[in-house]
Protein backbone atom coordinates (compact mmCIF):
# COMPACT_ATOMS: atom_id res chain seq x y z
CA UNK A 1 0.00 0.00 0.00
CA UNK A 2 1.13 3.36 -0.98
CA UNK A 3 1.80 5.91 2.23
CA UNK A 4 -0.09 8.56 0.27
CA UNK A 5 -2.25 8.08 -2.65
CA UNK A 6 -4.06 10.95 -4.12
CA UNK A 7 -6.51 10.92 -6.57
CA UNK A 8 -7.93 13.35 -8.96
CA UNK A 9 -7.47 16.41 -6.45
CA UNK A 10 -9.78 19.12 -7.22
CA UNK A 11 -9.33 22.23 -5.12
CA UNK A 12 -11.20 25.85 -5.48
CA UNK A 13 -11.29 28.89 -4.00
CA UNK A 14 -14.49 30.32 -4.78
CA UNK A 15 -14.40 30.22 -8.46
CA UNK A 16 -11.28 30.07 -8.65
CA UNK A 17 -10.23 26.48 -9.58
CA UNK A 18 -6.41 26.27 -7.82
CA UNK A 19 -6.20 22.62 -8.40
CA UNK A 20 -7.85 20.51 -11.28
CA UNK A 21 -7.65 16.48 -10.73
CA UNK A 22 -4.40 15.87 -9.54
CA UNK A 23 -3.21 12.30 -8.50
CA UNK A 24 0.36 11.35 -7.02
CA UNK A 25 1.45 8.69 -5.21
CA UNK A 26 4.53 8.34 -2.24
CA UNK A 27 5.74 4.82 -1.46
CA UNK A 28 6.97 4.44 2.03
CA UNK A 29 10.08 5.86 2.60
CA UNK A 30 10.32 7.84 -0.26
CA UNK A 31 11.04 11.81 -1.21
CA UNK A 32 8.81 12.91 -3.64
CA UNK A 33 8.98 16.29 -4.90
CA UNK A 34 6.34 19.00 -6.36
CA UNK A 35 7.44 21.21 -8.36
CA UNK A 36 6.46 24.06 -10.45
CA UNK A 37 5.84 27.67 -10.20
CA UNK A 38 4.31 30.31 -8.33
CA UNK A 39 0.65 29.99 -8.40
CA UNK A 40 0.59 26.36 -9.48
CA UNK A 41 -1.46 24.92 -6.83
CA UNK A 42 1.69 23.18 -4.63
CA UNK A 43 0.42 24.71 -1.51
CA UNK A 44 -2.68 24.24 -1.71
CA UNK A 45 -1.97 20.61 -2.20
CA UNK A 46 -0.58 20.29 0.76
CA UNK A 47 -2.64 22.59 2.84
CA UNK A 48 -5.50 20.31 1.17
CA UNK A 49 -3.91 17.42 2.76
CA UNK A 50 -3.44 18.67 5.93
CA UNK A 51 -6.98 19.59 6.24
CA UNK A 52 -6.39 23.42 6.31
CA UNK A 53 -8.59 23.79 2.99
CA UNK A 54 -11.47 21.72 2.07
CA UNK A 55 -11.28 19.27 -0.84
CA UNK A 56 -13.90 19.71 -3.90
CA UNK A 57 -13.65 16.06 -4.75
CA UNK A 58 -11.31 13.43 -5.49
CA UNK A 59 -9.47 11.59 -2.65
CA UNK A 60 -6.39 11.51 -0.17
CA UNK A 61 -5.42 8.14 1.29
CA UNK A 62 -2.78 7.83 4.22
CA UNK A 63 -2.06 4.12 4.47
CA UNK A 64 -5.39 3.90 3.08
CA UNK A 65 -7.29 6.15 5.78
CA UNK A 66 -9.39 9.07 3.72
CA UNK A 67 -8.56 12.44 4.96
CA UNK A 68 -10.49 14.92 3.32
CA UNK A 69 -13.46 14.34 5.52
CA UNK A 70 -10.94 14.49 8.82
CA UNK A 71 -10.70 18.45 10.61
CA UNK A 72 -6.68 19.37 11.03
CA UNK A 73 -6.17 18.05 14.21
CA UNK A 74 -7.63 14.68 13.84
CA UNK A 75 -5.13 14.83 10.53
CA UNK A 76 -1.84 15.24 12.44
CA UNK A 77 -2.98 12.57 14.56
CA UNK A 78 -3.36 10.11 11.58
CA UNK A 79 0.81 10.72 11.33
CA UNK A 80 0.77 14.17 9.07
CA UNK A 81 3.49 16.51 9.66
CA UNK A 82 3.10 19.93 7.57
CA UNK A 83 5.74 22.36 7.70
CA UNK A 84 3.98 25.47 6.47
CA UNK A 85 5.27 27.42 3.33
CA UNK A 86 6.87 30.85 5.37
CA UNK A 87 7.78 28.39 8.59
CA UNK A 88 4.86 29.73 10.98
CA UNK A 89 6.56 29.13 13.86
CA UNK A 90 4.80 30.92 17.02
CA UNK A 91 6.92 34.50 17.21
CA UNK A 92 6.22 34.77 20.58
CA UNK A 93 6.84 31.82 22.15
CA UNK A 94 10.54 30.28 23.06
CA UNK A 95 11.98 27.62 21.11
CA UNK A 96 11.10 25.30 23.65
CA UNK A 97 7.69 26.09 23.64
CA UNK A 98 7.47 25.75 20.23
CA UNK A 99 9.29 22.62 20.47
CA UNK A 100 6.21 21.40 22.93
CA UNK A 101 3.58 22.45 21.08
CA UNK A 102 4.58 20.04 18.65
CA UNK A 103 4.38 17.34 21.43
CA UNK A 104 0.57 18.24 21.64
CA UNK A 105 -0.49 14.57 21.04
CA UNK A 106 2.27 12.76 23.60
CA UNK A 107 0.48 12.69 26.70
CA UNK A 108 3.89 11.14 28.35
CA UNK A 109 6.32 13.61 30.03
CA UNK A 110 9.43 11.05 29.80
CA UNK A 111 8.71 11.36 25.95
CA UNK A 112 8.29 14.55 25.37
CA UNK A 113 11.38 15.04 27.00
CA UNK A 114 13.57 12.28 24.91
CA UNK A 115 11.26 13.70 21.87
CA UNK A 116 12.83 17.66 22.28
CA UNK A 117 16.52 15.74 23.02
CA UNK A 118 16.01 13.89 19.59
CA UNK A 119 15.41 17.41 17.83
CA UNK A 120 18.18 19.23 19.62
CA UNK A 121 20.93 16.41 18.65
CA UNK A 122 19.70 17.27 15.28
CA UNK A 123 19.85 20.47 15.72
CA UNK A 124 22.38 22.09 18.16
CA UNK A 125 21.92 25.39 16.77
CA UNK A 126 18.13 25.35 18.40
CA UNK A 127 19.61 24.11 21.84
CA UNK A 128 21.84 27.08 22.21
CA UNK A 129 18.75 29.54 21.55
CA UNK A 130 16.30 27.38 23.69
CA UNK A 131 15.22 30.73 25.97
CA UNK A 132 15.22 32.66 22.76
CA UNK A 133 11.36 33.73 21.42
CA UNK A 134 10.86 32.44 17.91
CA UNK A 135 10.14 35.66 16.21
CA UNK A 136 13.86 37.04 16.50
CA UNK A 137 15.30 34.14 15.09
CA UNK A 138 17.17 34.21 12.14
CA UNK A 139 15.04 32.96 8.82
CA UNK A 140 17.82 29.60 8.60
CA UNK A 141 17.10 28.90 12.52
CA UNK A 142 13.23 29.77 12.60
CA UNK A 143 13.09 27.14 9.47
CA UNK A 144 15.04 24.51 11.93
CA UNK A 145 12.37 25.46 14.26
CA UNK A 146 9.69 24.83 12.34
CA UNK A 147 11.07 21.50 11.10
CA UNK A 148 11.35 19.75 14.26
CA UNK A 149 8.31 21.30 15.71
CA UNK A 150 6.63 19.43 13.05
CA UNK A 151 9.17 16.08 13.83
CA UNK A 152 8.04 16.43 17.32
CA UNK A 153 4.33 15.22 16.06
CA UNK A 154 6.42 12.24 14.80
CA UNK A 155 4.36 12.04 11.93
CA UNK A 156 4.77 9.27 9.26
CA UNK A 157 4.63 11.35 6.24
CA UNK A 158 6.30 15.29 6.56
CA UNK A 159 4.98 17.50 4.09
CA UNK A 160 7.86 20.36 3.35
CA UNK A 161 6.48 23.99 1.99
CA UNK A 162 9.44 25.57 0.15
CA UNK A 163 11.90 24.87 2.74
CA UNK A 164 14.49 27.01 1.27
CA UNK A 165 12.52 30.25 0.87
CA UNK A 166 14.52 32.96 1.71
CA UNK A 167 17.43 31.43 2.90
CA UNK A 168 21.61 31.71 2.46
CA UNK A 169 22.72 29.02 0.10
CA UNK A 170 24.81 27.62 2.91
CA UNK A 171 22.03 27.59 5.15
CA UNK A 172 19.89 25.99 2.66
CA UNK A 173 22.68 23.27 1.77
CA UNK A 174 22.58 22.81 5.49
CA UNK A 175 18.92 21.99 5.85
CA UNK A 176 18.49 20.16 2.63
CA UNK A 177 21.08 17.90 4.92
CA UNK A 178 18.67 17.41 7.18
CA UNK A 179 16.05 16.53 4.95
CA UNK A 180 17.91 13.98 3.78
CA UNK A 181 18.98 12.79 6.70
CA UNK A 182 15.53 12.30 8.42
CA UNK A 183 14.27 10.71 5.30
CA UNK A 184 17.10 7.97 5.58
CA UNK A 185 15.80 7.43 9.51
CA UNK A 186 12.61 6.20 7.99
CA UNK A 187 10.31 9.31 7.59
CA UNK A 188 8.90 9.83 4.23
CA UNK A 189 8.34 13.29 2.37
CA UNK A 190 6.41 15.37 0.39
CA UNK A 191 8.60 18.32 -0.30
CA UNK A 192 7.69 21.40 -2.64
CA UNK A 193 9.89 23.18 -4.12
CA UNK A 194 10.70 26.22 -6.25
CA UNK A 195 13.96 24.93 -6.98
CA UNK A 196 13.42 22.58 -9.06
CA UNK A 197 16.99 21.83 -9.55
CA UNK A 198 17.50 21.22 -5.61
CA UNK A 199 14.04 19.17 -5.70
CA UNK A 200 15.12 17.04 -8.15
CA UNK A 201 18.07 16.80 -6.51
CA UNK A 202 16.97 15.48 -3.03
CA UNK A 203 13.30 13.67 -4.59
CA UNK A 204 13.62 9.79 -5.91
CA UNK A 205 10.35 10.86 -8.02
CA UNK A 206 8.89 14.31 -9.32
CA UNK A 207 5.85 15.48 -10.56
CA UNK A 208 5.52 18.75 -12.42
CA UNK A 209 2.48 21.11 -11.72
CA UNK A 210 1.13 23.90 -13.62
CA UNK A 211 -1.70 25.57 -13.40
CA UNK A 212 -3.32 23.30 -10.94
CA UNK A 213 -2.49 20.01 -12.99
CA UNK A 214 0.01 17.49 -13.48
CA UNK A 215 2.43 17.80 -16.79
CA UNK A 216 5.14 15.55 -16.16
CA UNK A 217 6.24 13.08 -13.81
CA UNK A 218 8.73 10.69 -13.66
CA UNK A 219 11.82 9.89 -11.72
CA UNK A 220 14.39 12.73 -10.61
CA UNK A 221 16.66 11.57 -12.78
CA UNK A 222 14.79 11.47 -16.06
CA UNK A 223 12.84 14.83 -15.20
CA UNK A 224 16.37 16.81 -14.94
CA UNK A 225 17.65 15.00 -18.08
CA UNK A 226 14.13 16.47 -20.10
CA UNK A 227 14.35 19.34 -22.44
CA UNK A 228 11.39 20.96 -21.40
CA UNK A 229 11.86 20.57 -17.66
CA UNK A 230 15.53 21.83 -18.10
CA UNK A 231 14.15 25.01 -20.33
CA UNK A 232 11.18 25.92 -17.82
CA UNK A 233 12.47 24.76 -13.89
CA UNK A 234 16.29 24.45 -14.29
CA UNK A 235 16.86 27.72 -16.47
CA UNK A 236 19.22 25.72 -18.56
CA UNK B 1 -7.11 62.55 52.95
CA UNK B 2 -9.39 60.63 54.17
CA UNK B 3 -11.69 61.37 51.25
CA UNK B 4 -8.67 60.23 48.76
CA UNK B 5 -8.69 57.31 50.49
CA UNK B 6 -12.04 56.87 50.34
CA UNK B 7 -12.14 57.55 46.68
CA UNK B 8 -9.45 55.71 45.62
CA UNK B 9 -11.44 52.31 47.49
CA UNK B 10 -14.11 52.98 45.26
CA UNK B 11 -11.58 53.32 42.53
CA UNK B 12 -10.51 49.99 43.13
CA UNK B 13 -14.10 48.45 43.65
CA UNK B 14 -15.42 49.75 40.11
CA UNK B 15 -11.94 49.06 38.64
CA UNK B 16 -11.98 45.24 39.30
CA UNK B 17 -15.39 45.55 37.56
CA UNK B 18 -13.77 47.10 34.66
CA UNK B 19 -10.81 44.68 34.58
CA UNK B 20 -12.28 41.58 34.98
CA UNK B 21 -14.90 41.89 32.15
CA UNK B 22 -11.98 43.76 30.64
CA UNK B 23 -10.12 40.84 30.28
CA UNK B 24 -13.15 38.73 28.40
CA UNK B 25 -13.20 41.70 25.60
CA UNK B 26 -9.11 41.39 25.46
CA UNK B 27 -9.38 37.52 25.44
CA UNK B 28 -11.66 37.11 22.76
CA UNK B 29 -10.06 40.09 20.51
CA UNK B 30 -6.25 38.17 21.04
CA UNK B 31 -7.78 34.77 19.72
CA UNK B 32 -10.36 35.35 17.69
CA UNK B 33 -9.29 38.97 16.36
CA UNK B 34 -12.99 40.01 17.19
CA UNK B 35 -14.67 42.87 19.16
CA UNK B 36 -17.95 41.01 21.26
CA UNK B 37 -20.08 43.78 21.83
CA UNK B 38 -21.97 41.25 23.60
CA UNK B 39 -19.59 40.71 26.09
CA UNK B 40 -21.07 43.20 28.80
CA UNK B 41 -24.03 41.50 28.38
CA UNK B 42 -22.37 37.87 29.85
CA UNK B 43 -22.03 40.90 33.12
CA UNK B 44 -25.72 41.05 33.19
CA UNK B 45 -26.31 37.45 32.59
CA UNK B 46 -23.94 36.71 35.90
CA UNK B 47 -25.46 39.49 38.01
CA UNK B 48 -29.02 38.61 37.32
CA UNK B 49 -28.38 35.12 37.59
CA UNK B 50 -26.83 35.26 40.69
CA UNK B 51 -30.23 37.16 41.76
CA UNK B 52 -32.29 34.21 40.86
CA UNK B 53 -29.66 31.61 42.24
CA UNK B 54 -29.56 33.31 45.46
CA UNK B 55 -33.13 33.27 45.44
CA UNK B 56 -32.91 29.20 45.08
CA UNK B 57 -30.62 29.30 48.45
CA UNK B 58 -32.83 31.67 50.74
CA UNK B 59 -33.87 29.09 52.52
CA UNK B 60 -29.93 28.73 53.75
CA UNK B 61 -29.74 32.32 55.32
CA UNK B 62 -28.61 33.00 58.49
CA UNK B 63 -29.56 36.33 59.90
CA UNK B 64 -30.11 37.35 56.34
CA UNK B 65 -27.00 36.15 54.93
CA UNK B 66 -25.64 33.22 53.19
CA UNK B 67 -22.62 31.77 55.04
CA UNK B 68 -19.33 31.94 52.96
CA UNK B 69 -19.80 27.90 51.92
CA UNK B 70 -22.77 28.97 50.17
CA UNK B 71 -21.81 31.93 48.54
CA UNK B 72 -18.68 30.07 47.18
CA UNK B 73 -21.64 27.59 45.85
CA UNK B 74 -23.70 30.90 44.54
CA UNK B 75 -20.89 32.66 42.53
CA UNK B 76 -19.50 29.11 41.38
CA UNK B 77 -22.81 28.04 39.78
CA UNK B 78 -23.16 31.92 38.35
CA UNK B 79 -19.91 31.33 36.81
CA UNK B 80 -20.44 27.99 35.26
CA UNK B 81 -23.79 29.09 34.19
CA UNK B 82 -22.64 32.17 32.22
CA UNK B 83 -19.48 30.57 30.82
CA UNK B 84 -21.94 27.85 29.47
CA UNK B 85 -24.18 31.11 27.52
CA UNK B 86 -21.29 32.66 26.34
CA UNK B 87 -20.12 29.32 24.98
CA UNK B 88 -23.08 28.95 23.47
CA UNK B 89 -22.97 32.42 22.16
CA UNK B 90 -19.67 31.69 20.22
CA UNK B 91 -20.81 28.43 18.72
CA UNK B 92 -24.59 29.63 17.61
CA UNK B 93 -23.46 32.95 16.40
CA UNK B 94 -19.95 33.63 15.89
CA UNK B 95 -18.17 30.26 14.86
CA UNK B 96 -20.25 30.07 11.38
CA UNK B 97 -18.70 33.56 11.21
CA UNK B 98 -15.14 32.73 11.52
CA UNK B 99 -13.76 33.35 8.37
CA UNK B 100 -15.87 36.00 7.01
CA UNK B 101 -15.13 39.66 7.07
CA UNK B 102 -14.08 41.18 10.53
CA UNK B 103 -17.09 43.89 10.48
CA UNK B 104 -19.53 40.77 9.61
CA UNK B 105 -18.81 39.11 13.16
CA UNK B 106 -18.34 42.60 14.69
CA UNK B 107 -22.47 43.72 13.71
CA UNK B 108 -23.49 40.29 14.38
CA UNK B 109 -21.76 40.68 18.33
CA UNK B 110 -24.37 44.08 18.18
CA UNK B 111 -27.01 42.20 17.48
CA UNK B 112 -26.49 39.36 19.74
CA UNK B 113 -26.12 41.97 22.49
CA UNK B 114 -29.38 43.31 21.52
CA UNK B 115 -31.14 39.82 21.34
CA UNK B 116 -29.21 39.09 24.94
CA UNK B 117 -30.90 42.44 26.02
CA UNK B 118 -34.48 41.89 24.97
CA UNK B 119 -34.70 38.26 25.04
CA UNK B 120 -35.17 38.11 28.74
CA UNK B 121 -36.57 41.36 28.62
CA UNK B 122 -39.65 39.70 27.48
CA UNK B 123 -39.57 37.15 29.76
CA UNK B 124 -42.41 37.09 31.99
CA UNK B 125 -40.27 36.15 35.12
CA UNK B 126 -37.38 38.32 34.63
CA UNK B 127 -39.15 41.65 32.31
CA UNK B 128 -37.70 44.85 32.00
CA UNK B 129 -37.99 46.34 35.66
CA UNK B 130 -34.47 46.71 38.12
CA UNK B 131 -34.29 44.07 41.19
CA UNK B 132 -32.51 44.89 44.17
CA UNK B 133 -29.53 42.82 44.37
CA UNK B 134 -29.45 40.60 47.79
CA UNK B 135 -27.07 41.08 50.14
CA UNK B 136 -24.45 38.32 49.73
CA UNK B 137 -22.26 38.76 52.80
CA UNK B 138 -23.04 40.40 55.60
CA UNK B 139 -20.16 43.36 55.62
CA UNK B 140 -18.85 45.15 58.38
CA UNK B 141 -17.96 48.35 58.17
CA UNK B 142 -14.07 49.70 59.14
CA UNK B 143 -12.19 53.31 59.22
CA UNK B 144 -8.67 53.58 57.88
CA UNK B 145 -7.46 56.84 57.41
CA UNK B 146 -10.91 58.00 58.15
CA UNK B 147 -12.42 56.29 55.77
CA UNK B 148 -15.09 54.08 55.73
CA UNK B 149 -14.36 50.47 54.35
CA UNK B 150 -16.72 47.20 54.09
CA UNK B 151 -15.84 44.26 54.33
CA UNK B 152 -17.51 43.25 51.33
CA UNK B 153 -15.59 45.61 49.36
CA UNK B 154 -12.34 43.94 50.85
CA UNK B 155 -13.79 40.81 49.61
CA UNK B 156 -14.90 41.56 46.41
CA UNK B 157 -11.70 43.63 45.39
CA UNK B 158 -9.50 40.79 46.87
CA UNK B 159 -12.04 37.98 44.57
CA UNK B 160 -11.14 39.97 41.57
CA UNK B 161 -7.42 39.74 42.18
CA UNK B 162 -7.53 36.17 43.24
CA UNK B 163 -9.47 35.31 39.78
CA UNK B 164 -7.17 37.37 37.56
CA UNK B 165 -3.92 36.39 39.36
CA UNK B 166 -5.44 32.53 38.36
CA UNK B 167 -6.21 33.40 34.88
CA UNK B 168 -2.42 35.27 34.39
CA UNK B 169 -1.64 31.77 35.73
CA UNK B 170 -3.79 29.31 33.34
CA UNK B 171 -2.56 31.56 30.36
CA UNK B 172 1.17 31.55 31.43
CA UNK B 173 1.60 28.29 33.15
CA UNK B 174 -0.77 25.59 31.11
CA UNK B 175 -1.33 23.38 28.39
CA UNK B 176 -4.09 25.31 27.81
CA UNK B 177 -3.13 28.83 28.10
CA UNK B 178 -0.35 27.88 25.78
CA UNK B 179 -2.43 26.49 23.00
CA UNK B 180 -4.65 29.24 23.45
CA UNK B 181 -1.41 31.64 22.89
CA UNK B 182 -0.82 29.21 19.72
CA UNK B 183 -4.10 29.84 18.58
CA UNK B 184 -3.73 33.59 18.81
CA UNK B 185 -0.54 34.02 16.98
CA UNK B 186 -1.34 31.75 14.02
CA UNK B 187 -4.47 29.68 13.84
CA UNK B 188 -3.37 27.34 10.71
CA UNK B 189 -0.25 26.40 12.36
CA UNK B 190 -1.76 25.50 15.94
CA UNK B 191 -4.02 23.03 13.82
CA UNK B 192 -0.83 21.55 12.11
CA UNK B 193 0.19 20.72 15.77
CA UNK B 194 -2.84 18.62 16.46
CA UNK B 195 -4.50 21.84 18.73
CA UNK B 196 -8.47 21.94 18.17
CA UNK B 197 -8.57 25.24 17.75
CA UNK B 198 -12.94 25.00 18.15
CA UNK B 199 -12.36 23.63 21.86
CA UNK B 200 -9.54 26.64 22.54
CA UNK B 201 -12.15 29.37 21.19
CA UNK B 202 -14.71 27.52 23.30
CA UNK B 203 -13.09 27.82 26.22
CA UNK B 204 -11.67 31.17 25.76
CA UNK B 205 -15.41 32.52 25.59
CA UNK B 206 -16.27 30.35 28.60
CA UNK B 207 -13.33 31.57 30.81
CA UNK B 208 -14.24 35.11 29.26
CA UNK B 209 -18.24 34.57 30.76
CA UNK B 210 -17.21 33.11 33.85
CA UNK B 211 -15.26 36.27 34.49
CA UNK B 212 -18.04 38.56 33.74
CA UNK B 213 -20.12 37.15 35.90
CA UNK B 214 -17.82 37.60 38.62
CA UNK B 215 -17.86 40.87 37.38
CA UNK B 216 -21.46 41.63 37.85
CA UNK B 217 -21.05 40.11 41.19
CA UNK B 218 -19.04 42.52 42.21
CA UNK B 219 -20.85 45.10 40.52
CA UNK B 220 -24.07 44.66 41.74
CA UNK B 221 -22.75 43.85 45.43
CA UNK B 222 -21.29 47.35 45.20
CA UNK B 223 -24.89 49.09 43.22
CA UNK B 224 -27.34 46.42 44.16
CA UNK B 225 -29.89 46.95 41.51
CA UNK B 226 -29.75 44.54 38.38
CA UNK B 227 -31.35 45.20 35.34
CA UNK B 228 -31.37 43.90 31.81
CA UNK B 229 -29.80 46.82 30.45
CA UNK B 230 -27.01 47.47 32.96
CA UNK B 231 -24.25 45.35 30.88
CA UNK B 232 -24.46 48.06 28.32
CA UNK B 233 -22.75 51.15 29.72
CA UNK B 234 -20.56 48.77 31.91
CA UNK B 235 -19.35 46.99 28.63
CA UNK B 236 -18.51 50.29 27.18
CA UNK B 237 -16.33 51.40 29.62
CA UNK B 238 -14.71 47.96 29.82
CA UNK B 239 -13.64 47.87 26.33
CA UNK B 240 -12.36 51.40 27.13
CA UNK B 241 -10.60 49.91 29.72
CA UNK B 242 -9.08 46.77 27.15
CA UNK B 243 -8.30 49.30 24.39
CA UNK B 244 -6.64 51.73 27.21
CA UNK B 245 -4.25 49.16 28.26
CA UNK B 246 -3.76 47.38 25.04
CA UNK B 247 -6.21 45.28 23.52
CA UNK B 248 -5.14 41.64 22.95
CA UNK B 249 -2.95 42.29 26.39
CA UNK B 250 -4.26 40.42 29.58
CA UNK B 251 -2.06 42.98 31.83
CA UNK B 252 -3.25 45.83 29.80
CA UNK B 253 -7.03 44.83 30.46
CA UNK B 254 -6.42 44.42 34.64
CA UNK B 255 -3.82 47.80 34.39
CA UNK B 256 -6.25 49.66 31.78
CA UNK B 257 -9.79 48.45 34.02
CA UNK B 258 -8.59 50.04 37.40
CA UNK B 259 -6.97 53.52 35.70
CA UNK B 260 -10.51 53.61 34.52
CA UNK B 261 -12.10 52.96 37.79
CA UNK B 262 -10.24 55.09 39.69
CA UNK B 263 -10.25 57.95 37.26
CA UNK B 264 -13.88 57.37 37.14
CA UNK B 265 -14.58 57.92 40.65
CA UNK B 266 -12.27 60.80 40.99
CA UNK B 267 -14.12 62.55 37.93
CA UNK B 268 -17.40 61.76 39.81
CA UNK B 269 -16.23 63.44 42.58
CA UNK B 270 -15.59 66.46 40.98
CA UNK B 271 -18.63 66.63 39.10
CA UNK B 272 -21.42 64.10 38.45
CA UNK B 273 -21.89 64.14 34.55
CA UNK B 274 -17.83 64.33 34.00
CA UNK B 275 -17.86 60.99 35.36
CA UNK B 276 -19.63 59.47 32.71
CA UNK B 277 -17.39 61.72 29.97
CA UNK B 278 -14.19 60.86 31.54
CA UNK B 279 -13.69 56.90 30.30
CA UNK B 280 -14.53 58.85 26.83
CA UNK B 281 -12.18 61.16 27.10
CA UNK B 282 -9.39 58.95 27.99
CA UNK B 283 -10.05 56.60 24.87
CA UNK B 284 -9.92 59.75 22.81
CA UNK B 285 -6.57 60.84 24.30
CA UNK B 286 -5.22 57.48 24.08
CA UNK B 287 -6.48 56.15 20.37
CA UNK B 288 -4.38 59.96 19.37
CA UNK B 289 -1.56 59.48 21.41
CA UNK B 290 -0.77 55.91 21.68
CA UNK B 291 -3.47 53.85 19.81
CA UNK B 292 -1.98 50.29 20.79
CA UNK B 293 -2.45 51.01 24.49
CA UNK B 294 -0.14 51.07 27.30
CA UNK B 295 0.92 47.49 27.14
CA UNK B 296 0.36 47.16 23.22
CA UNK B 297 2.45 47.26 20.50
CA UNK B 298 1.96 48.60 17.32
CA UNK B 299 1.75 46.20 14.81
CA UNK B 300 3.56 46.73 11.19
CA UNK B 301 1.62 44.98 8.22
CA UNK B 302 3.48 43.19 6.28
CA UNK B 303 2.50 43.81 2.68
Amino acid sequence: MAMLEVNDLHVSYGAIKAVQGVSFKLDKGEIVALIGSNGAGKSTILRTISGLERAKSGSILLEGTELTKLKAHKIVEQGIAHVPEGRRVFPGLTVTENLRMGANLIKNKAEISAEMEKIFDIFPRLKEREKQQAGTLSGGEQQMLALGRALMTEGKLLMLDEPSMGLAPIIVEEIFEIIKKINAEGTSILLIEQNAFLALNTASHAYVLETGKITMQGSSQELLNDERVKAAYLGA
Amino acid sequence: MAYFFQYLIYGLQLGSVYALLALGYTMVYGIVGMINFAHGDFLMIGALGTYFIARAFEGFQVNSAFPMLIVGIIIIVAMVGTGAIATGVEAIAYRPLRNKPRMIALITAVGVSMFLENFPRALPFIGPNPRSFPTLFRGKSLNVFGATITTTQIIMILLAVITMLLLYLVVNRTKIGSQMRAVSMDKDAASLMGININRVISITFFIGGALAAVSGICYASAYPQVDVYMGSWLGNMSFVSAVLGGIGDIRGAMLGGFILGIAQIFATAINSTFGYAVGFIILIVILLVRPAGIMGKLVVEKV
